[in-house]
């Protein structure tokens, strides 16, 4: 800070202070002061989410699995427990065998199913801190964007590549900034280079299935190809932002996704795809099968952000949502891109911040 | 000390009292806020503002029930304890919003009632009745006089009136102190002349020029209708030995009118009043403090953690409904933020986050959830930069109430000006460093030397709109914070 400002009262009606509104800013002129009154912050709308309500009564459809499950998990005990006495009424060494490879299968279990209720942990975890940040964004809250960013910087630790923007964001956490301001450096800091690899895999993945559609001798050899990739896609997405969900985590992130999906209208043509489709009939006209193939990489496009939105671990505020149509460009200018040499901002991206 | 009988007797009290209550809350649930804060830092206005928003659904955007539309209605019930003045809300809002000059302070206990329809998140309708209990938060800094004997008091009293500014003001008193002989015969004649001169040190000491705070015992300040009775007129002595006060001295006189205070006042008041809240604001005027300079600052941060030993905070269980009523949000608010730019906000609510670090401290371990804000129940002022040769100054536009100077001329009450107060620094510890260091004030120096200054406004101008409509700072974060649980 600089050296302390005496403080001062001016009269608006005196003839050297001039009122400017913020519209129409003045030179100065023959006035010595000018004052310029700023929009009310009050009038900003602030959404915030009403509370859901909570379920009454006893969760019966999860009892009946849970009961079920608990049955098939004893019956195949059981089968194994007389399985292996079979094999020792046998021979010893059969049965000791049996009881170890028994043992091992179990262990795995273990450690197989710790692994997946970590990703489980983790993808929560992740979900949490999007609504904390839009929480603390809406109330200014100075404590619990801080909350917010030191649980952001711990979801990202392992993420190599924000080495140098996590030790900023230390340095951050330190100076006095406003809860909200706060939580958009974060995402400005530690987001936009995700976003950047986010948006490079979504288009790299809709590139794909665009040009295996096109050449692919049967429709079933597309669908599962399609299918994969966008399994894949969005599990490196959600390795990326730091939620590493293990298999049953992926299921859920895939419903998340789709469901997302549903709620944006996500397969409604935007006027975007539609200015694209438009543009590009010319190619559909040419071949059938190449038209299909811009639809289907546009669809996985499509999920590709949806599962950007589900997976990212702070709302979009401070960057631009990346938009179908930055995609849908590189999509079809593929063949212009390939010629040329990478560079270092695609049209449309925000620079992160220097 | 040792609990003594009538310590034990109070606790009995106060659980028999708590279990009636707890009895009572099944059927209808009752939540009793308390609104505090010293002389001047709008009680009030915040329980006016307050009021009037839940009535007239104002603009919260923060206060989740109300912005979601699960408040049906709120209204006003009649003031249930019979003993206790209402808040006379009807004549505050007409002073505000009619006649634009804020409303009269706070000179007793008063209390309100107001009835929240709402439907609960999962979909019952719910009824919540809101008890605000507004009390001088002088008094408050007699709570902890419970604890201390006169001798004990005396020596306090005497030590912090030597110190810093004090001691100029309490000059008169402290010359009719040393010819007062403390085992000299008793003498109602020294009593009243000893009480008026350390009354006279008190209120002097109030004064926008020092505005200090620790100030006890509070009734001196306000004395109501015990203006003039023994249990008023005594004052601290100079004691030198600790031995018993021999019987029939000017000494033991005193010490039996301080018990007297103790037993008349301070334990009724903390019984019937302080010991019932479930939850509790204490509004700061730290804008004042800043006026007047670093030891009004120091002095407010020790009244504060005076205030704070006597809060038994700490998280409501069932048992404790029914043994032991604890207050389980505290909400400091620095109130009057409108008359600093939004720049300067978070640097405010740090300054009184480290005024009341210790104590804050001691109430999380307790298990009580605490915050800092700083707010304006009502907003008077519009904010603005002002340019001045090449500095940008964030500033604030409202209507200095009539008298107020700065600079050349007084203020007459309707001309609008642009204030620009001072910068509050970055690092909080920097205006507690040293008595004088800090800062330059009021009491140390001239007006135009001081480096803040806020000058006081008059309340905002009705919106012409269908709605009468306050505007506010915060006062929807105040408000989810301290309800918004129990509107779930």
């Amino acid at each position: 800070m600089s050296a302390h400002r005496k403080p001062a009262a001016f009269r608006l009606d005196d003839p050297h202070v001039v009122v400017t509104s913020p519209d129409e800013p003045r030179g100065r002129g023959r006035a010595t002061v000018l004052v310029t009154p700023e929009p009310e912050p009050a009038s900003v709308v602030v959404a915030v989410e009403p509370l859901k309500a909570r379920r009454r009564g006893l969760p019966w459809g999860a009892l009946f699995w849970s009961a079920l499950g608990g049955l098939v998990t004893l019956g195949f005990g059981l089968a194994v427990a007389q399985l292996i006495e079979d094999l020792f009424a046998r021979s010893d060494a059969l049965g000791y065998f049996a009881l170890a490879l028994a043992v091992l299968a179990a262990v795995a279990l273990a450690a197989v199913v710790s692994r997946e209720v970590a990703g489980l942990l983790r993808l929560n975890a992740v979900e949490r801190l999007r609504e904390r940040a839009e929480a603390a964004l809406a109330a200014d809250d100075h404590d619990g964007a801080r909350a917010v960013v030191r649980d952001l910087l711990i979801v990202e630790r392992v993420e190599p590549r924000l080495a140098r923007a996590r030790s900023e964001m230390q340095v951050h956490l330190k100076e006095i900034i406003d809860g909200a301001d706060l939580v958009r450096l974060a995402e400005r800091v530690l987001m936009a280079p995700l976003d950047d690899a986010a948006r490079a895999l979504v288009a790299a993945a809709a590139k794909r299935v665009s040009v295996v559609t096109a050449v692919s001798p049967r429709a079933a050899v597309d669908m599962a190809f399609v299918l994969v990739t966008v399994v894949g896609l969005v599990r490196r997405l959600a390795d990326l932002y730091g939620a590493r969900p293990g298999a049953l985590g992926l299921v859920r992130l895939l419903r998340l996704t789709v469901a997302h999906l549903a709620v944006t209208g996500g397969m409604a043509a935007s006027d975007s795809l539609i200015q694209q489709m438009l543009g590009h009939g010319v190619a559909a006209k040419v071949s059938a099968r190449l038209g299909e193939g811009v639809l289907n990489g546009l669809l996985t496009a499509r999920l590709g952000l949806a599962a950007i939105e589900v997976s990212r671990p702070l709302p979009f505020v401070a960057l631009a949502k990346p938009s179908i149509g930055d995609l849908v460009g590189d999509l079809l200018r593929r063949r212009e891109r390939a010629d040329e040499a990478p560079r270092p901002a695609e049209s449309g991206t925000p620079s992160p911040a220097a | 000390m040792p609990p003594t009988l009538s310590t034990i007797v109070e606790e009995a009290r106060l659980a028999v009292q708590s279990l009636v209550e707890y009895a009572g809350g099944l059927v209808n649930p009752t939540l009793r806020l308390g609104v505090t804060g010293l002389t001047r830092a709008g009680k009030t206005v915040f329980i006016t503002a307050l009021v009037h928003n839940l009535l007239n659904g104002g603009r919260l955007p923060v206060f989740e029930a109300l912005n979601s539309g699960r408040i049906a209605r709120a209204r006003l019930e009649p003031q249930p304890d019979d003993a206790v003045p209402r808040f006379d809300y009807e004549a505050h809002v007409r002073a505000l919003v009619d006649e634009r000059r804020w409303p009269e302070s706070t000179r007793r206990i008063s209390e309100l009632r107001v009835v929240i329809d709402y439907q609960s998140a999962n979909g019952r309708a719910r009824t919540l009745t809101l008890d605000i209990v507004d009390y001088p938060g002088e008094w408050l800094l007699d709570l902890p006089l419970i604890g201390k004997s006169f001798a004990d008091w005396s020596a306090e009293t005497l030590r912090l009136s030597r110190q810093g500014p004090r001691a100029g003001l309490a000059a008169a008193w402290h010359a009719h102190l040393a010819a007062l002989k403390p085992e000299s015969p008793e003498d109602e004649h020294a009593a009243l002349a000893a009480a008026r001169l350390f009354t006279g040190y008190l209120k002097a000491c109030r004064d926008e020029r020092y505005a200090m705070s620790l100030l006890p015992p509070g009734r001196f300040l306000m004395p109501g209708d015990l203006a003039g009775s023994p249990a008023l007129t005594f004052a601290p002595l100079e004691l030198a030995a600790t031995s018993p006060a021999p019987a029939g001295s000017l000494w033991a006189m005193m010490e039996r009118r301080y018990e007297a205070y103790k037993l008349v006042v301070v334990r009724p008041f903390f019984r019937d009043h302080f010991a019932r809240l479930d939850r509790q604001i204490v509004l700061v005027d730290a804008l004042a403090a800043f006026n007047a300079g670093p030891a009004a600052l120091h002095d407010l941060e020790g009244a504060l953690t005076a205030i704070l030993d006597c809060f038994r905070t700490g998280r409501r269980s069932w048992l404790s409904n029914l043994f032991r009523p604890r207050i389980d949000r505290l909400l400091f608010a620095a109130t009057k933020a409108d008359q600093l730019h939004h720049v300067n906000h978070d640097r405010l609510e740090r300054i009184l986050g480290r005024m009341t670090e210790r104590a804050a401290g001691r109430a999380r371990f307790a298990g009580a959830a605490i915050d800092a804000v700083a707010l304006a129940a009502v907003r008077a002022t519009r904010e603005a930069i002002v340019v001045r040769g090449r500095e940008r100054l964030p500033s604030i536009i409202g209507v200095p109430i009539a008298g107020e100077t700065a600079g050349a001329g007084a203020f007459d009450g309707a001309t609008e000006a642009a204030m620009f107060p001072g910068d509050l620094p970055d690092d909080p510890e920097r205006l507690f460093t040293g008595p004088c260091e800090g800062f330059k004030g009021l009491t140390t120096s001239v007006a135009a030397e001081a480096d803040y200054r806020f000058l006081r406004v008059r309340p905002p101008a009705p919106e012409t709109s269908d709605r009468p409509v306050l505007p506010h700072i915060r006062l929807d974060r105040a408000l989810q914070f301290l309800l918004g649980d129990h509107l779930a």
